[in-house]
């Protein structure tokens, strides 16, 4: 009878508060956190591995379209590039339609439409066709898959959410190890147009990953009695029903749509009060100066070792080693971001990942001979691979699962701008210095500052949210006593008019 | 260095053929001395000059009137150590060059003073090259100047000491590099695009040959002739293009970089196939992608029913999400279920 919108279930005052918890989350539900998730996972983990390895697949192929074509190397370059750009910048896009749609349908379509834009170019008779069809169509494709798989993470998972995210970001490099080989076969064996052919039903695979994505299944309500509080980040379930104005400041759920008023169609899909927020403005100030440092030590990976004198088998052995630490480092720092004493303290977990990538870029030109490269393939790979799988749990962790799809199309459309001039600019670097270091030593600033910044920012951020926490348990702790004893005198009502039994 | 037959009065007989062979020694020849009668001097360069315009004769007189100008060969060297039984060096070259192979053993166990050395040229002798090589610090000595012009003088030059120690030396045209071992493909109805490239550190050669495989021999491709080919020849790089390609275009294509001394050799493969070929692997994907989804989806329905079958809750006490989502992925999977 009683639809009571304060659960008794809030034990926040009995869960230890020293353990900074999570962002609110509001889901109203228990997330799976296993069964069906882990089959959501490997979808996740097909489609980002898609979104991530296919752009930078591509490039095999780019020597032979550029004698196609009669284009200079840069003309080519710039598909990649569209690619990239369209796929950062249909982030926004992605977010609207997952949250109105869901995760499943927008990445099946995200799938059909990278494969049709791949079958269209098998049949390109210009340059300016492949940039249509496999820069735009296909980067707005990939953006479809990116977000989604992303977003429905958070849905199935809340306890083992870190291990969940650095799983299935772990699909980009197993994705780009099997297509590196795949391709040049491919190549080999059909041209550069059949492989687009074939490519584009390969990609179809994606929408295989959609239908994995099933949408949660909501109804399974937060059972009251369970047990001990689990604190790991659980004490944002604890408080899941509660109308907390905290640093999450969000909205009652019946408050979305019809929060309008004033307000754009487009607001209502995509949640702007996210720029209000502390930790994701934290978040994203970082974010973009990073990024201006994070992808170009991979490209110039290759090319400082053939400087140094390595030959090109060599060369590319340094980047299958990369690969290969990267691969195994993700489900491991996914594992250790699930643990309980790191998870209540991920963000430092992550400005510490920020810091360190920072840290290996200004050693590397220390690094002398082929040895010394290969050693920092390896910590390259393995800061690499730390930083991939807890960029999106941080994110997460911070915003929660509800506003996540919003904050992570917002994310990626304002780092396009590093992630494309990040690479160009350390390849003006290189050119005008004639020498790898200082591009080295400039990612390295373009990374630490923002893990040093994290690091201090967090601090701040985790004390406030403790403080806010604290004031709102002792408002739920008053207002449950104030129900209890409503409760008891309806209760006492309620028998002497019916002489029922309360239903409890 | 041969001595200047022009020295010494009276002058000595040469024939004019002889110094059209030797232009190198332009440079050499000496001023002759004068006679005391230039008189009869001049007489005999006129007769000398009037024979050598009806070819080889034997003319008489030297004559102070420089030859036609030709430009002097380049001068280049090469050497080697053998402190084995065998060595092999390969020389490219681009241009005509008057090439100076030095050999130096270091002998056997037992160091005669002398042992024979001779010359050869791709396993044959070259004549009156037999010399004695004396032993100088410990080592044995050849060193021979030979002339390279043409393509006929490119080849395997060696120097022998006694019977067996040998050094190889290669001379050959300059190679290019890149070369592509796999083959080319495209499509019927389409065109292609084979390239050619010389290095850049290498010298550019004079022009650019485009050869097709005709059986054993190769045939030069005349872009007037066939309109379906096209030869574009930048400095470093030749593209030949060729459009409408039919399955008996596919083989062997070479591409001649010309220099002076001779025609260097690239060899592209193209392989013409039908649209049918990806297309098999397309499909196959394809059928494996229908399948899966359609595998999953019915997976789920099944499930779907049977746990509406035990009777659970309702749909209606679905909660209001403010972005909805899950109203519209239920409704989007219901629909699906209708299908």
């Amino acid at each position: 009878m009683y639809s009571a919108s304060f659960p008794l279930s809030v034990k926040l005052g009995v869960c230890e508060l020293n353990m900074p918890p999570a962002a609110v989350t509001n889901l109203g539900y228990v997330p799976p956190d296993g069964g069906w998730g882990w089959a959501v996972v490997v979808g996740a983990f097909i489609s980002i591995g898609f979104s991530y390895a296919f752009p930078k697949s591509l490039t095999i192929y780019f020597k032979e379209i550029q004698e196609y074509f009669s284009v200079s190397y840069s003309e080519i370059a710039w598909v990649s590039s569209v690619m990239l750009a369209s796929m950062y910048a249909g982030g926004p896009v992605s977010s609207i339609l997952v949250n109105r749609y869901g995760s499943r349908p927008v990445v099946m379509v995200g799938g059909l439409m990278v494969s049709i834009a791949m079958v269209l170019a098998s049949l390109g008779t210009t340059i300016i066709h492949l940039y249509l069809c496999v820069g735009v169509i296909g980067g707005f494709g990939l953006a479809f898959n990116l977000q989604p798989a992303l977003t429905i993470i958070g849905t199935y998972f809340q306890v083992k959410r870190p291990l969940a995210n650095g799983l299935a970001m772990t699909g980009s490099p197993v994705v780009l190890s099997t297509f590196a080989p795949l391709n040049q076969f491919l190549f080999d064996s059909f041209g550069w147009r059949g492989s687009f052919l074939v490519l584009g039903s390969i990609v179809l695979n994606c929408c295989v990953a959609g239908a994995l994505m099933r949408p949660v299944d909501k109804r399974v309500r937060f059972k009251p009695s369970d047990g001990p509080p689990r604190c790991e980040g659980g004490a944002a379930e604890e408080a899941a029903e509660v109308d907390v104005s905290a640093q999450s400041a969000d909205p009652a759920p019946e408050d979305g749509p019809a929060e309008s008023k004033s307000q754009s169609y487009i607001s209502r899909y995509i949640d702007f009060s996210l720029f209000r927020h502390n930790g994701f403005l934290i978040y994203l100030s970082g974010s973009v100066v990073m990024f201006f440092g994070f992808f170009a030590p991979v490209v110039f990976l290759a090319p400082y070792a053939k400087h140094q004198g390595t030959d090109e088998y060599s060369a590319a052995l340094l980047l299958s080693i990369f690969a290969l630490v990267d691969m195994f480092i993700r489900p491991i720092t996914g594992f250790i971001g699930n643990s309980k004493w790191v998870r209540p303290r991920i963000q430092y977990f992550f400005s510490f990942a920020v810091s360190y990538n920072g840290v290996c870029h200004l050693l590397c030109p220390l690094a002398s001979g082929y040895e010394g490269l290969v050693v920092y393939a390896v910590f390259y790979g393995l800061a690499f691979g730390m930083l991939s799988a807890l960029l999106f749990e941080a994110l997460m962790d911070l915003v929660g699962a509800h506003r996540f799809s919003s904050a992570v199309g917002l994310v990626t459309i304002i780092e396009c701008g590093p992630v494309l001039l990040g690479p160009p600019i350390s390849g003006a670097l290189v050119d005008t210095f004639r020498d790898y270091k200082y591009m080295y030593y400039a990612c390295g600033i373009f990374m630490l500052v923002p893990g040093i910044f994290f690091f201090i920012m967090h601090y701040y951020n985790y004390k406030k949210v403790n403080e806010e926490l604290m004031q709102s348990a002792l408002v739920i702790s008053n207002n449950k006593e104030a129900l209890q004893l409503r409760i008891n005198q309806d209760d006492e009502t309620m028998k002497s008019k019916y002489g029922l039994d309360t239903v409890d | 260095m041969a001595a200047s037959p022009w020295e010494g009065e009276g002058g000595e007989v040469r024939r004019c053929s002889e110094r059209r062979q030797k232009p190198s020694h332009a440079e050499d020849r000496g001023t002759t001395a004068m006679t005391s009668s230039w008189k009869q001097q001049l007489v005999q360069v006129l007769l000398v000059l009037v024979s050598c315009g009806h070819g080889d004769t034997k003319t008489a007189a030297p004559t102070p009137t420089p030859l036609p100008p030709v430009t002097p060969l380049k001068q280049d060297a090469k050497s080697a150590v053998l402190t084995g039984k065998n060595f092999t060096e390969r020389v490219e070259l681009s241009s005509p060059v008057n090439m100076t192979l030095s050999c130096t053993w270091k002998g056997d166990q037992d160091k005669p003073p002398n042992i024979t050395g001779h010359w050869r040229k791709d396993g044959q002798e070259i004549q009156d090259s037999r010399v004695t090589v004396m032993l100088e610090d410990e080592n044995y000595k050849l060193i021979q100047v030979f002339s390279v012009v043409s393509e006929k003088d490119l080849g395997n030059y060696s120097c022998v000491f006694g019977n067996e120690a040998r050094i190889d030396f290669i001379l050959e045209v300059l190679q290019m590099g890149e070369k592509r071992d796999k083959p080319v493909v495209s499509y019927i109805r389409d065109f292609v695009v084979m390239t050619c490239k010389v290095e850049e550190n290498k010298p550019i050669p004079t022009t650019w040959n485009w050869y097709t495989s005709n059986g054993t021999d190769k045939e030069q491709i005349n872009t007037t002739a066939s309109k379906r080919f096209k030869i574009v020849s930048e400095e470093r790089e030749t593209k030949l293009k060729v459009k409408d390609l039919t399955l008996d275009d596919a083989g062997q294509y070479y591409c001649g970089a010309v220099y002076p001394i001779g025609t260097s050799v690239g060899q592209v493969e193209l392989k013409v196939i039908t649209f049918m070929e990806p297309l098999k692997p397309f499909i196959t994907i394809l059928i494996e992608v229908v399948v899966l989804v359609a595998a999953i989806l019915l997976y789920e329905r099944s499930r779907a029913k049977k746990d509406s079958a035990e009777g659970t809750q309702t749909n209606a006490e679905q909660n209001t999400e403010p972005q909805g989502d899950d109203k519209g992925a239920e409704g989007n999977d219901s629909v699906r279920q209708r299908k």
